[in-house]
C-alpha cells in the first residue's frame, strides 16, 4: 500500500476547504495564500494553487479583481461569492463531522459532544480559529 | 560573462541573462504540458507567469541588474515543478471555461510549436564549440549527443565540415525538439552506464550491447589462449576482429564516455527511454526509483527498511528543491573537462585490472589444454591407476576451477545478475582446494617414484682395434619421427629438444647419452658402457636400467652409437641414462662426428634439487659425476664437442687437433 497516495488523497480533501476559509476571511490573492497556509504549516505549491483557484473561479464560488500594483503587474484579488458561502458552509459541516468521527475513533474521549448537530452554534463561533484536530 | 537579453514579460520589460531565460522557458513549457487538457488552462498558466513576474520585479528593484539563473531556479524552486503539484482531477460540474477579465497574453515571447524541419541553423543554446552538431541534429530530429560522437570520431574529414558550417550557418536560439536523447544510464552501470544509457535509446536488452563491446576482448582471449597449439592458417581474419576491431571498440566506449551526460533526473531519464515527460510518466518513473531503492535496502531488515524509506522520502523532497536549482547547472557542467579527466584515469585503471584479469584466463586455458595435450606422455611416467585419476582430477580441479569460475564471474558481469548468495563461490573456491589436494598428492607420488638412483656396473663394449684413430659417430635412425607432438610444438627445433622423439605411441627414444674421454691406461682402445636410471628403490632401478638398450656396432674404425635407446610405458620414464667412456691411448685420436649433438643430457637431481639439461653445443669440457656411483676420478673425464678431433696426450688431456 503507498503511503503517498494515501496522504496525497488526505491533502487534496481539505485543500479546497482551507483555501476558501483563507478567503472567507477577507479578499486575498494567491500569494497571501501561500503565505498564510505555510504560517498555518500546510504547504502548499503555486501551482497547485492557481489551477484550483481558477477551477473555484470557473464554478462561480469565487470572483476576482485586478488591483494595480506599483511594483510588478496586476494583481488578482480574490473574494468569496454567495454561491461559494453557501459551498463553504457544507464543507465545514462535512469537516466537522469527519474530525469529530476521527478523533473519536482515535482517541477514547469524545469532542463536541453538544455541539455537533447545531448549525447555528457554528456560526457563532469565533471565525478566525479553526477546530483543533488531535494528530 | 554572460549574454543579457530583455523579454517582454506580462506587459513589462525584462533584463534577462540568455541562460535563464532558457530555464524560464523550460519551466514554462513543462507547465503547459502539466496543464494540456486543464479547463482554463491559459488562464491559470498566465497567472503563474503574472506571480513570476511580480518577483522579478522585486529582485530588480532590490538592485538587481538583471535576472539570473539563480533568481529563475530560486523562483522555480518557490513555484515548485510540475511533478510536486497535488494531483486533481477536473471537476465534472465545471461548465465551460469562460475567461473573464481583461489580461495580457504572454505569448509575445513563448515560441509556439516548432514548425517543420525549417532551415538549417547552428544551435545558438545548446553550444560546446560553435552549435554547429547541435544545430545540425536539430534539423535532422536526432540527438546532439549522436552528432557529436559522430563528429569526434570522424574527426579528420568532418573537420573541415565543421569549420565550414560554422561559418556559413547562422546562429540562432532554437527550442530543441527532440525528445529522445541518448544519456549513460545510472540504474543499469557497471562502469559508466555507456551500454545501459544505449540500450533505453534504441530500446534493446541491455546485455546486448554490453556483448557487442566486450566480444573483440572475449574473441582475443581465446585465440591468444590456443595459439601456442596451432597456427592460424588464415592469420588476418583473427588479427582484424581480435585486435583492430577490440581496440577501436575500447575506444569508442570511452568516447561515449565522456561525450553522453548521465541521466540524473527523473525527467532525463525519461527522456533517455524517449517517453512522454508529463506527470504520469514522471511519477511512474519516479516511483520504479524508489521501489528500487527499497528493494535494495530490504536486506537490511525491517527497522533499518522503514528507517531508510522515511529518510528516503525526506531526502527526495530535499533533494528535488536541490535538483530544482542545481540540476540544469549540473548538466550543463557535466560535460567539463574534469570530469572527463576523471572517466579516463577510472577507466585506465579498470583497463589494467581488465589486463590482469585477462591474462590469469589465458594461462589458465594454456595450462589446462597443456595438461590435456600432454595426455599422452604420462603413461611414461605414471604408474599405477591411482596416480592416473589424480593426475585428471588434478588438471581439471586445480586448473579448470579458476577457470570455469572466472569464465562465470565473467558472464555474470556482463549480463548483469547478481547472485544472492555466495554459494558459488564456495563451491568453486572448496573444488580447488581439493584440487590442490589432489596436485600435492600427485606430485609426491610421482616424485616417488624417482627416488633412487641406481647405475649399473660398467660393461665393456669390446672393439677391434683402429690404427691410429677412432671415429665416434651415430648409426643413421631407422624410424620416423612421431610427428603427432609437433601441433604442441614439440618439434625438431634446434633450440628447444626436449630430449626425446617418438616413433610411436607406446614407446618414446631417448638421447640422454654422455659421452667421456679418458686417457687409456695402454695403448688400446677401450669402451665402456654405463647405464643408470631411478626408481622407487634400489631393486626397482636397477631393474628399469637393465632393460636401457643401447648396442654398439663398428665398422673399420668407426663405433657407431645408437641415436638413443627406448622407453616403454611399461618400464616408464624414470630418467634413465647412458654414459659412454671412451679410452683412448696416448698419442692416439679420435674423432667425434657432428652427429652426437643430439645427445641431450637431462639432469635430475631429486636431492640437491638440481635440474638442468645440456646439450653437448656448449664449449664446456667439464662436468660433474655426482649420480654416478663410479669410481672414476671426475677431473680425468673430458666431454668431447662434436665434430672435434681430439689427440690424447701424456697427460690425460686431449688435445684438438685440426682434421
Amino acid at each position: 500500500m503507498n503511503i503517498d497516495n494515501t496522504q496525497s488523497q488526505m491533502r487534496k480533501g481539505i485543500l479546497e476547504f482551507c483555501i476558501l476559509s483563507i478567503i472567507r476571511r477577507g479578499e486575498a490573492y494567491p500569494s497571501d495564500i501561500v503565505e498564510e497556509m505555510k504560517a498555518a504549516n500546510l504547504q502548499i505549491f503555486e501551482g497547485t494553487l492557481y489551477p484550483l483557484l481558477t477551477r473555484l473561479k470557473n464554478a462561480t464560488m469565487l470572483t476576482y479583481r485586478w488591483v494595480e500594483s506599483s511594483s510588478g503587474p496586476p494583481r488578482k484579488y480574490f473574494s468569496l461569492t454567495p454561491t461559494g458561502e453557501g459551498f463553504y458552509k457544507e464543507l465545514e459541516a462535512t469537516w466537522f463531522e469527519l474530525a469529530n468521527a476521527v478523533n473519536a475513533l482515535t482517541s477514547k474521549k469524545e469532542v463536541f459532544s453538544t455541539t455537533i448537530n447545531q448549525e447555528e452554534s457554528n456560526f457563532q463561533q469565533d471565525e478566525s480559529s479553526e477546530p483543533p484536530v488531535n494528530n | 560573462m554572460k549574454k543579457v537579453i530583455n523579454i517582454n514579460f506580462q506587459g513589462r520589460v525584462v533584463p534577462i541573462e540568455e541562460t535563464a531565460y532558457e530555464l524560464l522557458k523550460q519551466y514554462i513549457e513543462s507547465l503547459r504540458k502539466y496543464f494540456a487538457f486543464e479547463e482554463g488552462r491559459d488562464e491559470i498558466i498566465n497567472d503563474i507567469e503574472g506571480r513570476i513576474a511580480e518577483l522579478f520585479s522585486e529582485r530588480l528593484k532590490n538592485g538587481a541588474n538583471c535576472i539570473t539563473d539563480a533568481d529563475v531556479n530560486a523562483v522555480i524552486a518557490g513555484m515548485g515543478r510540475p511533478e510536486d503539484f497535488d494531483p486533481q482531477e477536473p471537476e465534472a460540474a465545471t461548465a465551460g471555461a469562460r475567461d473573464t477579465g481583461a489580461h495580457t497574453t504572454s505569448t509575445s515571447w513563448t515560441t509556439g510549436n516548432v514548425p517543420g524541419r525549417g532551415s538549417l541553423y547552428r544551435n545558438a543554446d545548446d553550444k560546446i564549440v560553435g552549435g554547429v552538431c547541435s544545430g545540425l541534429a536539430n534539423y535532422l530530429r536526432i540527438d546532439p549527443v549522436i552528432m557529436r560522437i559522430l563528429f569526434v570520431v570522424f574527426f579528420g574529414v568532418l573537420f573541415w565540415v565543421y569549420i565550414l558550417l560554422w561559418i556559413i550557418v547562422p546562429s540562432k536560439s532554437v527550442s530543441s525538439s527532440i525528445t529522445k536523447r541518448l544519456y549513460r544510464n545510472p540504474d543499469q552501470k557497471v562502469l559508466g552506464g555507456v551500454c545501459g544509457g544505449l540500450a533505453a535509446y534504441f530500446n534493446m536488452e541491455v546485455w546486448i550491447p554490453r556483448l557487442i563491446f566486450a566480444l573483440p576482448f572475449l574473441f582475443a582471449i581465446i585465440s591468444s589462449g590456443f595459439s601456442p597449439f596451432w597456427d592460424w592458417d588464415f592469420g588476418f581474419v583473427p588479427n582484424i576482429v581480435s585486435g583492430s576491431f577490440g581496440g577501436s571498440m575500447f575506444m569508442i566506449y570511452i568516447v561515449l564516455w565522456i561525450a553522453v551526460p548521465v541521466a540524473n533526473t527523473a525527467a532525463e531519464k525519461l527522456e533517455m527511454r524517449g517517453q512522454k515527460v508529463d506527470l504520469d510518466s514522471i511519477r511512474q518513473a519516479i516511483n520504479k526509483d524508489l521501489q528500487n531503492v527499497k528493494a535494495r535496502t530490504e536486506k537490511w531488515g525491517t527497522e533499518l527498511k522503514e528507517t531508510a524509506e522515511n529518510l528516503g522520502q525526506r531526502a527526495s523532497e530535499q533533494a528535488k528543491v536541490f535538483t530544482a536549482q542545481a540540476g540544469p547547472a549540473v548538466r550543463r557542467s557535466s560535460n567539463g573537462l574534469g570530469h572527463a579527466i576523471g572517466v579516463i584515469i577510472k577507466a585506465f585503471l579498470i583497463f589494467i585490472f581488465a589486463i590482469v584479469a585477462i591474462t590469469l584466463f589465458g594461462v589458465l586455458i594454456g595450462l589446462l589444454f597443456g595438461g590435456i595435450a600432454l595426455a599422452p606422455l604420462k603413461d611414461f611416467v605414471l604408474e599405477g591407476s591411482f596416480q592416473n585419476s589424480l593426475v585428471w582430477l588434478t588438471l581439471f580441479l586445480f586448473f579448470g576451477t579458476p577457470l570455469i569460475a572466472l569464465i562465470t564471474w565473467g558472464v555474470r558481469r556482463i549480463m548483469g545478475v547478481r547472485s544472492k548468495r555466495h554459494f558459488l563461490g564456495f563451491a568453486f573456491v572448496a573444488l580447488w582446494l581439493a584440487g590442490l589436494i589432489c596436485a600435492s598428492m600427485l606430485f609426491y607420488k610421482v616424485a616417488g617414484n624417482y627416488r633412487r638412483v641406481a647405475s649399473l656396473d660398467e660393461e665393456p663394449i669390446s672393439i677391434t682395434q683402429p690404427d691410429s684413430i677412432l671415429n665416434v659417430t651415430t648409426s643413421s635412425p631407422d624410424w620416423k619421427k612421431y610427428d603427432r607432438l609437433r601441433w604442441m610444438g614439440f618439434g625438431d627445433d634446434d633450440d628447444w629438444d626436449w630430449g626425446f622423439d617418438s616413433i610411436n605411441q607406446d614407446s618414446i627414444m631417448l638421447s640422454t647419452v654422455r659421452i667421456s674421454m679418458v686417457k687409456s691406461n695402454d695403448s688400446d682402445y677401450h669402451v665402456y658402457r654405463v647405464r643408470s636410471s631411478r626408481g622407487r628403490n634400489m631393486q626397482e632401478a636397477t631393474n628399469t636400467a637393465s632393460t636401457i638398450n643401447f648396442d654398439v656396432t663398428q665398422n673399420d674404425s668407426t663405433i657407431f652409437l645408437p641415436k638413443g635407446f627406448f622407453i616403454t610405458k611399461k618400464s616408464k620414464f624414470r630418467n634413465q641414462r647412458v654414459w659412454m667412456v671412451m679410452e683412448i691411448p696416448v698419442g692416439k685420436k679420435i674423432s667425434f662426428s657432428k652427429n652426437i649433438s643430439g645427445y641431450n643430457w637431462i639432469t635430475v637431481n631429486y636431492d640437491r634439487h638440481r635440474f638442468n639439461i645440456d646439450n653437448f653445443d656448449d664449449d664446456d669440457d667439464y662436468y660433474h659425476n655426482d649420480e654416478f656411483n663410479d669410481e672414476r676420478e671426475t677431473s680425468s673425464l673430458y666431454r668431447p664437442i662434436p665434430g672435434r678431433t681430439y689427440l690424447m696426450k701424456e697427460d690425460g688431456r686431449p688435445e684438438r687437433v685440426n682434421d
